[in-house]
């Protein structure tokens, strides 16, 4: 009955983030469960959780230059990666474009 | 409390003395934004005329553009600006138009890399279309070019700039400069690899500024003619089933292509061929449809282009029996021989039974044989592309291709201000009423085959020239010619027919008949016998379309009767194309016949001229093709018109004589 009112605590206090470590590994060690202690619990995939490591992001073949400039042509705003037309028609990502 | 009134007395006058100030032109009414036809002056009305099932609402405008691509979008804002009621009719959201596929960029003689004059950009194109184009035509549009281009830029569009500010320009494809003497000249502007799509939002943010009424989602049908005159356009509101006539003085028809007819295209599944289609129901002639322009390895199925840099880089085709067969076409250059050489080579490989998969229908490309990391650097994002259309892990198995239509050369004939044309008594007659612009006019800036770069440039160029043309001929509220108040029954019989179909074929197989055949016997081996084998199919599939079956008998939203209507416009293309090109006896640009490998023109251009006979108009092909189908029996005619040899202006730009086009 106890662990019951603790664990509806522990929901009810879900939504305050900053609060929230301190008091779960409080709750945890009250309700003593060895399983509890094992499993580490999960952030929800909420949006503020989603941005938490930027190094998560799924890396883009083609990469921007510095400052969008091309340091060979000099070209501001160009097409990323390698000169689109070094093969003769418009190359990009393996795709030819037609225009 | 008191001084929220006093606020809004405060505000609500200074929005007062604000529109004072501007002009009584620019204050509008209440405008919706959701293109809603209520927002106007609302003079719809509904009428029972033609129909007293379907609901048929009349509207009337100045001015009717059909299609919102590019071209479209350009005309319909530009008809807006000078001031007329315009409507632009559309059955895709006008920024889902194919333009956006187009990520390459726009040429135009600006001179910001190097010394450039148009009357170069001018012979370019002349050389590259084989001399089929009508020279007045391209003198008018590379001369408008850095216009067009500074045009766009001051409305918006994020060009790439160079160091000093200037709009960045490259090399691409048959540019040259000193006509044709000075190496090759840097003349493609560009917007980082999403020029089409930048464009085309530009346009269409720039179009909300005007006044033009939007019906998005509106399937065009048919042309009400009348005495050969163009008054409107009838369509099918996709949304709500109901009909809807817009009479106007002046149509503008910016459809776009017919990809579709073709079993490999990259074309958009929309690209039908709609307001070709429409014009050919009306009786008049559609122009040089016989020259469609193919790329060799497209992708089987999802119809996306590989890079020719693939073969460039090692990359070998590879038939069923694991050969290498390009080896046999061309010793030399082997998979490195120019694109109509190995398009050429795909299709014979392909008609003698050495294709792969289930059909037996393409050829592989294979790339697995290269190391990965080279790949990995010198194609970056090969493999997702591979993975993504083909389903192949490029590393490890090949490629599926086959030869993939891009563009379509042909269309409604123009002249040089975007008035339709016909042809009669040896004379250019315009069709009053009725203009093109965009790939689905053939204005012949073209001509046999397109340049890279030239058909952004077309669309903005002729869809300003459209809606000049309209602002110079005729004034704004201009009282519309009488027209008979049962125009378009036809179209709606038509309609009333197809949602009630109860033959025996899918309109899905009928369509996929049409396109595997214009595949095997249409696209880039063309000879005499596969021609006849292919226009005598393509009769008997025409004329299955009677055997039809649809199976959605709704009025709101049927796509099963929206892709109906599709086929039928596809159909009449793909008679016109097929039949062209069977009696096109010569080869020219993108049409490349296997029986007859030269040019035949009025002179052999490869000796001089002096002293050569001319030959007469009917023996020789350097000559637009007029089609004319009788939509009943799917019968074609054909006849020919001249082409346009000189420039609009000969003391400033002098005309291109032919000659042998070799690059």
């Amino acid at each position: 009955m106890f662990r019951r009112l603790m664990m509806m605590k522990i929901t009810l206090m879900k939504c305050d983030n900053q609060q929230q470590h301190t008091f779960i590994q409080g709750c945890s060690r009250a309700t003593s469960g060895a399983v509890m202690d094992k499993v580490p619990l999960k952030k929800a995939k909420t949006p503020k959780g989603r941005f938490d490591n930027p190094d998560d992001k799924t890396k883009d073949v083609l990469e921007k230059f510095p400052g969008d400039v091309n340091p060979l042509t000099k070209e501001k705003g160009g097409p990323r990666g390698p000169e689109p037309t070094r093969y003769g028609d418009w190359e990009r990502k393996g795709r030819c474009v037609d225009f | 409390m008191a001084s929220v009134r006093a606020a809004s007395r405060l505000l609500s006058k200074r929005v007062l003395s604000k529109s004072k100030a501007v002009p009584a032109a620019a204050v509008q009414g209440s405008r919706n934004f959701h293109f809603s036809i209520y927002g106007k002056k609302n003079n719809a009305k509904v009428s029972d005329d033609i129909s007293t099932q379907y609901p048929v609402v009349d509207h009337e405008f100045d001015a009717v553009v059909v299609g919102a691509g590019g071209a479209g979008l350009r005309a319909a804002f530009g008809l807006s600006e000078a001031g007329f009621n315009t409507a632009c009719i559309t059955k895709l959201f006008p920024t889902r138009s194919h333009t956006v596929a187009a990520q390459g960029g726009i040429n135009a003689a600006l001179g910001n890399m190097e010394e450039d004059d148009w009357r170069w950009h001018f012979y370019d194109t002349v050389k590259g279309s084989d001399w089929l184009g009508d020279q007045d035509a391209i003198h008018y549009m590379t001369e408008q070019a850095p216009a067009a281009v500074v045009e766009l830029e001051n409305f918006g569009m994020p060009f790439s700039r160079t160091d000093d500010g200037k709009i960045y320009q490259r090399a691409f494809g048959g540019q040259s400069l000193k006509y044709g003497k000075g190496g090759q000249a840097h003349r493609c502007c560009c917007v980082a690899d999403r020029t089409g799509h930048s464009l085309l939002h530009t346009l269409y943010g720039r179009s909300l500024r005007y006044d033009t009424s939007y019906f998005v989602e509106y399937f065009a049908l048919d042309l009400l003619m009348e005495n050969g005159e163009c008054k409107g356009v009838i369509a099918l509101c996709m949304e709500d089933g109901s009909i809807h006539r817009f009479r106007a003085q002046n149509t503008v028809i910016a459809t776009g292509g017919y990809g579709r007819t073709y079993f490999s295209c990259t074309s958009a599944h929309t690209s039908t061929g709609d307001g070709n289609a429409m014009v050919t129901r009306a009786g008049l002639p559609c122009q040089d449809l016989e020259f469609v322009q193919f790329h060799p390895t497209g992708i089987y199925g999802a119809g996306c282009l590989i890079t020719e840099g693939c073969r460039g880089e090692g990359g070998i085709l590879i038939n069923s029996e694991g050969e290498r067969f390009m080896e046999r076409y061309a010793p030399n250059a082997k998979d490195l021989a120019s694109r109509d050489v190995v398009s050429r080579s795909m299709t014979i490989e392909i008609r003698e039974g050495r294709g792969v998969g289930p059909e037996k229908d393409h050829v592989y490309l294979q790339l697995h044989h290269l190391p990965p990391q080279q790949l990995a650097t010198r194609l970056p994002g090969i493999s997702e592309t591979a993975m993504i259309f083909a389903g192949v892990d490029v590393t490890k198995e090949p490629i599926p291709v086959l030869p993939t239509v891009h563009y379509n050369m042909g269309g409604v004939p123009t002249n040089y201000k975007g008035q339709a044309i016909t042809h009669t008594n040896g004379e250019d007659k315009v069709v009053p009423g009725l203009y093109a612009c965009g790939e689905a006019a053939c204005a012949s800036v073209h001509g046999a085959n397109r340049l890279g770069a030239n058909s952004l440039l077309d669309l903005v160029v002729f869809g300003r020239a459209c809606a000049l043309t309209i602002a110079e001929e005729h004034k704004p509220g201009e009282s519309l010619s009488p027209l008979k108040s049962s125009a378009g029954e036809e179209s709606v019989a038509n309609l009333d027919k197809l949602r009630f179909a109860n033959g025996s074929l899918r309109t899905s197989e009928i369509r996929l008949n049409m396109q595997k055949t214009m595949q095997a016997h249409a696209a880039v081996f063309r000879t005499g016998s596969v021609l006849k084998e292919g226009c005598e199919k393509m009769d008997v599939i025409y004329k299955s379309m009677d055997d039809i079956k649809t199976f959605d008998r709704g009025i709101v939203w049927n796509t099963d009767l929206v892709e109906t209507l599709e086929l039928q416009n596809l159909m009449l293309n793909a008679v016109q194309t097929i039949n062209s090109a069977e009696q096109r006896k010569e080869s020219r640009g993108a049409h490349a016949r296997e029986d007859f490998k030269d040019r035949v023109d009025e002179h052999d251009y490869s000796k001089p001229v002096q002293g050569q006979e001319t030959k007469p108009f009917e023996q020789h092909w350097r000559k637009h093709t007029m089609s004319y189908v009788d939509p009943k029996t799917g019968k074609v005619t054909l006849q020919y018109r001249p082409v346009i040899d000189t420039s609009l202006d000969e003391q400033n730009c002098a005309a291109v004589p032919p000659a042998i086009r070799s690059y």
